[in-house]
């Protein structure tokens, strides 16, 4: 006998039919199990029926929507008319610096620092910042300047520092953003911001935005790919989680799926011996089956995504291996990415799996890097982050554009703030940390939809406060969005009475200065 | 000189005959004529004079303005006259005044060029331009009363048709040398204009110079430096003059925009008395100097087509001419979807924007008896995503009649380009990938010709072998 779904109180207990007694006397039973049963669901259904009604007429529609065709965003079925516009860009690359790098050891140039060294910040220009339990306490604020020379490079002779040899060869295909500025001051808040436009948890990330919105280009793989990068246990790494992958109140199947840096990829994803992939197809109908009875007696959307996923991992189970076979890369990827690409887990070897995720056309790839959080040894960490991650960015994009993909994808460089000019702890010539800093930070982009060459806004002498065409986190991916065809104040998604935006509640702007 | 005493002879004989207050009459036309020897007497010379001069000449432009309404109207008069004669004396009276405002604003434009300085063919044009409407007028007037007396008609309309046309001509001239020469045709449609203005920079139409520094430097400069006046012994109405300087020497140092006279100018701030462009004309936009001081940056070159860290949108290629409408087709192509795995996907949600072919998820068994059968749709068809499928130098014969084609990936195909030539049908062709395909260079060939064809992609091709060496990268110290 099949028991209803919500009737979760009587799963796995013994029912009276399993007790050794006259069978006229269990149908007595069942009868009167049946009243039982029916009174129970009455209850729920009452509550149920209840709960709609607060829910107001919106919830209808969403059951609605949960239980038939799911919208596809492919040819006359997408409901949501995206792209607004025919966009620049049909995939990104996130190169995501989780734990802030320090602008002004990297991009953001100040050359009368040398002489302010441990000299105090005048603090005019902290006004009157909030700082972090970290160095609030501080006695002094001394100037740090920048322990690395910088040079000035390219055509468009954009200045960056050595520390970055290989990103400062592609300067004149960068879009820099030196006037980025977030609104929180400590890790958590300051990333869910950055990848969800919220500080508090809960709201879909931009690769679920995407993912929601434009859907699949390749129905293999999945829409939303997050690589992480092996940590180096000499750094500071903040802890990273799925909550900045989380599709938030959106449908869990766009959410990132993450492909694991060591072993393979995707776990449990091959069959196991003895089972053959009819053996695997029949047991995934049978259970799509199921599924599909929950959903039309449930109507939980969420069951819809685990048919999806279910689907999905089966179509993986020959797409994933493909695409994690290195063998056939020519020599010149090596050369380019270099031997540690080789190597499953660095953050060379993710930069070209981002590159095939993106010919075999994955929507959003998010690479995160953790271990930028310098506050203190600034000089002994910072050469072996730049060291880690120089390489990869340059082959990813070099890559991208040698291979005609760089006209259509969109490769953004990001941490979730800056650092402070002052040091934290002590200063001395050899050394000195930096702490977390709001107020300015750099970013890159480079790709479709963007202008190479540019850079954008400008800080004061003390890379603290922006002076010049700031770009907030909300402007940030609003511009973004822009470049993959979506006007980002029509993309949204009614939840709890709101239309939820990416870059809401407060106005953001697609900062045009940058567009290509 | 004699022509001038003819018409004053005649003048003077027209008005004694009309006997209108003789002397007065004939006092005002001396005067009048004497303002339009001035030139004879005082040649422009192109040095400035007296401030008074430009004082009261920068009234030019106000009063140009009363004779120009005055004779446009006058035809109309003259013609609602043969309805009504109230309307035949009313237009003596207008044409008698023109000539009088006529002569006053040509006193005032002189008084504004011998003032200022100002020399050159325009400058030149205009004045003569307007002292040829004067003395059209003249004419007018002495042949007016014939007229009215219905003797030699002809020769009044054909006067009257002469100065609205030398009004033209004039004013034309007159708008050049304030609002630059090519006034009128900046924002004339692409295909008007290749008639009527054909490209004044010809030696390298398609240079970054001369589609993005010579417009700027033709509005905003060269009215006061160029054929129309030559301030500064400087002329920017070419290449070989903007290099060339003026007497204060080089404006543009090549790789030096801070050493720069040119750009040093232009930033100055608007008040200091230095700074151009002179005299409240419209400065140059921050854009705009950023535009010339990358190009100097770069080294001032007269033919590199594009400049680092520049971008400007007319660069990108015209939006291309918007596809017709699929609607009609929705239903069979979500049959041939179902049927065949490949899927067109709109562009956007205009469906003016076209269909991508999109085949990443069948690419292993797309083929060239596949592209066949979506040829019904190929006009909706604006990118075809064929990377990696099994489309073959015949798949490449039918992509030649997707005649919408704008950007085509056949990267990682089996394609060895022997059919790459039958591509040059496509005429709004601009992206072309063949990355990692067996294409040489002998087949590649016809296609670096196509003009559109801006993005092609040969990297990993017997076309393009990779570069072996990383070399220059500097090491981390």
């Amino acid at each position: 006998m099949k028991q209803h779904a919500l009737c979760s109180d009587c799963e796995d207990k013994i029912t009276p039919m399993d007790l050794p007694i006259p069978d006229g006397l269990k149908e007595e039973w069942s009868v009167s199990e049946s009243r039982r049963q029916f009174l129970g669901r009455c209850g729920k259904v009452l509550g149920w029926a209840s709960l709609a009604t607060l829910f107001g007429e919106a919830s209808f529609r969403h059951l609605a929507f949960a239980s038939g065709p799911k919208p596809q965003p492919g040819f006359g079925e997408n409901t949501l008319g995206l792209p607004h516009f025919a966009p620049k860009a049909k995939r990104a690359i996130y190169l995501f610096m989780s734990g802030a790098p320090p602008q002004v050891d990297l991009f953001d140039y100040k050359p009368s620092l040398a002489l302010q060294f441990d000299k105090d910040m005048p603090a005019s220009v902290r006004g009157n910042q909030q700082l972090t339990g970290m160095t609030a306490g501080q006695a002094r604020f001394p100037v740090a300047p920048s322990h690395w020379p910088f040079s000035r490079l390219g055509q468009t002779g954009t200045w960056i520092s050595d520390l970055l040899p290989y990103t400062a060869r592609m300067v004149d295909d960068l879009t820099f953003i030196k006037s980025t500025n977030t609104d929180a001051i400590n890790h958590e808040p300051a990333i869910m911001l950055m990848n969800t436009g919220n500080m508090n948890a809960g709201k879909p990330c931009l690769g679920a935005w995407l993912a929601y919105g434009l859907g699949s280009m390749n129905d293999n793989l999945p829409t939303f790919v997050v690589l992480q990068t092996k940590t180096n246990p000499k750094e500071n790494n903040q802890p990273v989680s799925s909550r900045l992958w989380s599709s938030g109140f959106l449908s869990s199947e766009f959410s990132g799926v993450g492909l694991r840096s060591v072993g393979d990829p995707v776990l449990y994803l091959g069959d196991p011996p003895g089972v053959d992939r009819d053996t695997r197809r029949k047991m995934l109908d049978a259970v799509e089956e199921i599924n599909r009875q929950t959903l039309a007696e449930v109507g939980d959307p969420e069951t819809n995504s685990r048919i999806a996923q279910y689907e999905m991992a089966f179509r993986m189970q020959s797409s994933v291996p493909e695409l994690a076979d290195l063998s056939k890369e020519p020599e010149s990827t090596w050369e380019l990415y270099g031997p540690e690409a080789k190597e499953p887990g660095t953050f060379a070897y993710n930069c070209l799996l981002a590159r095939r995720l993106a010919e075999r056309g994955v929507r959003f790839t998010q690479i995160y890097k953790r271990g930028w959080d310098v506050h203190d040894n600034v000089v002994g960490m910072l050469p072996v982050l730049c060291q880690e991650t120089d390489r990869g960015c340059y082959a990813l994009v070099t890559d991208l554009k040698r291979r005609g993909l760089l006209d259509d994808t969109l490769v953004i460089w990001a941490g979730e703030f800056g650092r402070t000019v002052y040091s934290q702890g002590g200063l001395s010539q050899e050394n000195y940390g930096r702490d977390h800093h709001p107020r300015c930070f750099t970013t890159w982009m480079t790709g479709g939809g963007v202008r190479p060459g540019v850079t954008y806004g400008e800080t004061d002498d003390y890379s603290y406060n922006v002076v010049k065409d700031p770009v907030h986190v909300r402007d940030f991916n609003a511009t973004i969005l822009h470049c993959l065809g979506i006007d980002h104040n029509k993309f949204s998604y009614r939840f709890q009475g709101l239309d939820q935006k990416l870059t809401s509640p407060v106005p953001a702007f697609v900062v045009q200065g940058i567009l290509a | 000189m004699n022509v001038a005493a003819t018409v004053a002879r005649t003048a003077g004989d027209a008005l004694r005959r009309a006997r209108l207050i003789p002397r007065l009459w004939i006092g005002a036309g001396c005067v009048g004529i004497s303002i339009l020897l001035l030139p004879l007497f005082f040649p422009l010379d192109g040095k400035p004079h007296a401030d008074w001069l430009q004082f009261f000449g920068r009234f030019h432009p106000l009063v140009v303005h009363l004779p120009i309404g005055l004779i446009v109207i006058l035809p109309l008069v003259e013609f609602a006259g043969t309805r009504r004669q109230s309307f035949r004396e009313a237009a003596g009276f207008l044409l008698q005044i023109s000539l009088a405002t006529c002569v006053v604003s040509i006193l005032f434009g002189f008084l504004l060029a011998y003032g200022s300085g100002e020399i050159g063919t325009t400058v030149t044009r205009h004045m003569r331009g307007g002292i040829l409407v004067a003395i059209e007028l003249l004419l007018c007037l002495a042949v007016r009363p014939s007229w009215l007396r219905a003797q030699r008609s002809r020769l009044y309309a054909i006067l009257l048709t002469a100065v609205l046309m030398t009004l033209a001509w004039t004013a034309h001239q007159g708008g050049s040398l304030t609002h630059g020469s090519d006034y009128l045709t900046r924002y004339m449609p692409a295909t008007l204009k290749r008639v009527l203005a054909p490209s004044a920079v010809s030696s390298h139409p398609n240079s970054f110079f001369a589609r993005h520094i010579y417009p700027v430097l033709d509005t905003k400069c060269v009215a006061c430096h160029g054929t129309n006046k030559e301030q500064g012994g400087l002329r920017l109405d070419s290449y070989e003059s903007l290099m060339a300087g003026g007497k204060d020497g080089m404006v543009i140092a090549p790789r030096n925009p801070d050493g720069s006279l040119l750009l040093q100018k232009v930033t100055l701030p608007p008040t200091d008395h230095r700074f151009m462009p002179a005299e409240g004309r419209t400065p140059l936009t921050r854009e705009e100097i950023a535009r010339i001081r990358a190009w100097v940056l770069q080294g001032a070159s007269p033919d590199a087509a594009s400049v680092p860290g520049i971008f400007i949108a007319e660069d990108q290629e015209q939006a291309p001419p918007p596809v017709g409408d699929y609607s009609a087709f929705i239903v069979e192509i979500r049959q041939m979807q179902q049927s065949q795995g490949a899927k067109l996907v709109p562009v956007s949600a205009n469906p003016s924007d076209g269909l991508i072919l999109r085949t990443a998820d069948v690419a292993g068994t797309f083929d060239d008896a596949h592209l066949t059968k979506l040829q019904r749709f190929a006009p909706f068809i604006v990118e075809a995503e064929l990377a990696r499928t099994a489309v073959t130098d015949a798949g490449v014969e039918t992509l030649s009649q997707f005649k919408n084609l704008r950007a085509l990936h056949l990267d990682g195909t089996a394609v060895t380009g022997r059919t790459l030539g039958k591509l040059s049908s496509l005429s709004q062709l601009t992206y072309l990938n063949l990355s990692g395909t067996k294409v040489t260079s002998d087949a590649a060939a016809p296609l670096k010709l196509e003009p559109n064809l801006r993005h092609l992609y040969l990297f990993n091709t017997p076309a393009e072998p990779a570069p072996t060496a990383d070399s220059g990268v500097r090491s981390i110290q």
